[in-house]
């Protein structure tokens, strides 16, 4: 994916990763059980957030790298 | 040995070697105000990465965390989650400043802002605004580190005493390195306080309860209600969801905006090492959920701490841990705290300097950086003081500073973002934001839902910003594209 949609894919993720674990999303979660790796289900749905956020952020750098490679300008992050 | 003398020794050989680091860092440093402030801009991702998660983490992770775990149940889950949210930004951000700080020589915060928007009195009011927030915040890393000695002393060495002792050796490595001695200290404070705590974390449930699901089977069979957001208040009463949400989004925003991480960008060697040290930001993150697993480990304990801030240091003690355990633990909680105490002394000494004092009377290079030093004994002294008061929580008092550092962040994005922007539109909705803020903070019952009294100060502060700048006269073409064109 060129790099311009995985900023865009970066940005959408952190808004929807922020009004996840706010009123009203996180309502919807928010009964300890099924626990997930022995974790009440809404600290493993956190938990869950904060991970995918490193991944995000790595894809997003891979694909910068690999735009600079190409030897396009990486434009404003 | 007896366990005491173990324990003690322990605690004074880690004192020991963090001083040895801290003063060692410093000797690769330059001796001017850029080496002081700025380690030279040449920090590795090393010790980025640990000069950002150790500073974020702190006394009041360790111990605050626990402790609201323990007490307050899932309404600690909010600590979880906004560091990441406040650090991502940063990916983008932090190159930006970044590369402002090399074209201007900029090394604070403000100097950046107040290089797009020329005033000296908007530079002095960030300097007093920083100095406000910044004081409760050592106050906190004081109390942490006076809280652990105390405890595992069992009160042999008493709170003040201990805070006394810790302090006196970050004033040493940091009056004597600057921001190099921040940097290597944090690196070794970091991987001892990762370790301790995923050590202590697993353990300490399956040693209490047989592991860590049987452990939340338990509380959910006895203690429901703490386990359901947002969770309990302090006196034991169901938390607001505008509180809880408010927090979150007030604290990721203080995240990005703190002056002592954001000063740090101008330390990265380069812009891929900011961006990596973003990238991995939420592996500190993620740390947070074995010291939740200690607090949660108090919960059906038989016994109660006279403070829920003590539950850590409480269970160790009354684990039967072997010595050596409990030494390292306390020296674990004693880097948390000075870890970020370090760093909050360091960038006190040049916002107040470099932001306070320099735009009013030019000093040398020499006299800048004696009077940092006299700043950081004077700031320590003063949050010294303050620690010792009893009748406060420690997460309390977070809270209460980030309302006032969560106002810097329209000034900033406008800053690097908006070209409309104006001086006089900067310096109104920073001050009617920072005014809402406090006017809340100062009478919590009238804040509407709960609602965090930082974004109560932005929801004033943004229209003030939007409509004074939109009103003036725009700025000179060449002077924001210097700014908006990087």
């Amino acid at each position: 994916m060129p790099l311009r949609t995985w900023r865009r894919i970066t940005w959408a993720y952190h808004l929807i990763f922020a009004a996840s674990v706010i009123w009203p999303v996180q309502t919807l979660v928010n009964t300890p059980d099924p626990f997930i790796i022995g974790l009440p289900r809404q600290m493993a749905w956190a938990a869950g957030w904060v991970l995918g956020s490193l991944f995000v952020l790595w894809r997003l750098d891979a694909a910068r790298t690999r735009h600079l490679q190409a030897g396009s300008p990486a434009g404003d992050d | 040995m007896d366990k005491a003398t173990l324990i003690t020794v322990i605690i004074f050989a880690y004192l020991a070697v963090t001083l040895a680091v801290g003063l060692v860092a410093g000797r690769r440093a330059s001796r001017s105000v850029q080496g002081y402030v700025a380690g030279d801009r040449d920090f590795g991702l090393l010790v980025m990465y640990f000069i950002t998660g150790a500073t974020v983490f702190s006394a009041f992770a360790f111990l605050g965390g626990p402790g609201w775990a323990y007490s307050r149940g899932a309404a600690a889950f909010y600590i979880l989650t906004y560091g990441v949210l406040g650090m991502a930004p940063w990916y983008a951000m932090g190159p930006r400043v970044a590369a402002l700080g090399r074209r201007f020589g900029f090394v604070t915060q403000a100097q950046l802002l107040v290089g797009r928007f020329p005033s000296r009195e908007l530079s002095a009011l960030m300097a007093v605004l920083t100095l406000a927030a910044f004081v409760p915040y050592v106050t906190i890393q004081m109390r942490g580190a006076g809280i652990v000695i105390e405890a595992v002393t069992d009160g042999r060495i008493p709170l003040a005493a201990g805070a006394a002792i810790a302090y006196a050796i970050v004033l040493v490595y940091v009056l004597a390195s600057g921001v190099s001695a921040v940097g290597w200290t944090n690196t070794f404070q970091g991987v001892f306080m990762l370790v301790i705590a995923w050590a202590l974390g697993i353990y300490l449930p399956h040693r209490l309860y047989g592991g860590v699901g049987p452990m939340f089977e338990q509380i959910l069979a006895e203690r429901p209600e703490l386990l359901s957001l947002p969770g309990l208040t302090g006196d034991g009463e169901p938390w607001s969801w505008g509180a809880y949400s408010t927090a979150i989004l007030a604290s990721a925003i203080g995240v990005t905006m703190w002056p002592h991480l954001f000063m740090k960008a101008y330390a990265a060697r380069s812009d891929t090492i900011i961006r990596r040290t973003v990238i991995l930001f939420p592996t500190f993150q993620i740390f947070l959920i074995p010291v939740f697993l200690i607090g949660f480990a108090g919960v059906l304990f038989p016994d109660s701490p006279d403070r829920s801030d003590f539950i850590l240091p409480f269970l160790i003690l009354r684990s039967d841990l072997p010595a050596i355990v409990v030494g390292l633990f306390c020296a674990g909680a004693l880097s948390a705290s000075m870890s970020t105490g370090d760093a909050l002394l360091h960038g006190a000494a040049s916002v107040v300097v470099e932001d306070g004092v320099q735009p009013f009377r030019e000093l040398s290079d020499r006299g800048q950086r004696v009077l940092m030093r006299v700043v950081v004994v004077a700031v320590g002294s003063l949050a010294y003081l303050f620690a010792l008061v009893e009748g406060f929580s420690l997460v309390d008092l977070l809270l209460a500073s980030y309302g006032i550092i969560c106002q810097y962040m329209p000034a900033m994005l406008a800053a690097l973002y908006w070209r409309r922007a104006t001086t006089a539109g900067v310096v109104s909705g920073l001050l009617a934001g920072s005014a809402v803020s406090v006017f809340f903070f100062l009478v919590p019952e009238l804040k509407p839902f709960g609602i965090h009294e930082g974004i109560l100060g932005l929801i004033v502060h943004i229209p003030v910003l939007l409509a004074v700048s939109l009103r003036g006269t725009p700025q000179d073409d060449d002077h924001v594209d210097g700014f908006l064109r990087v």
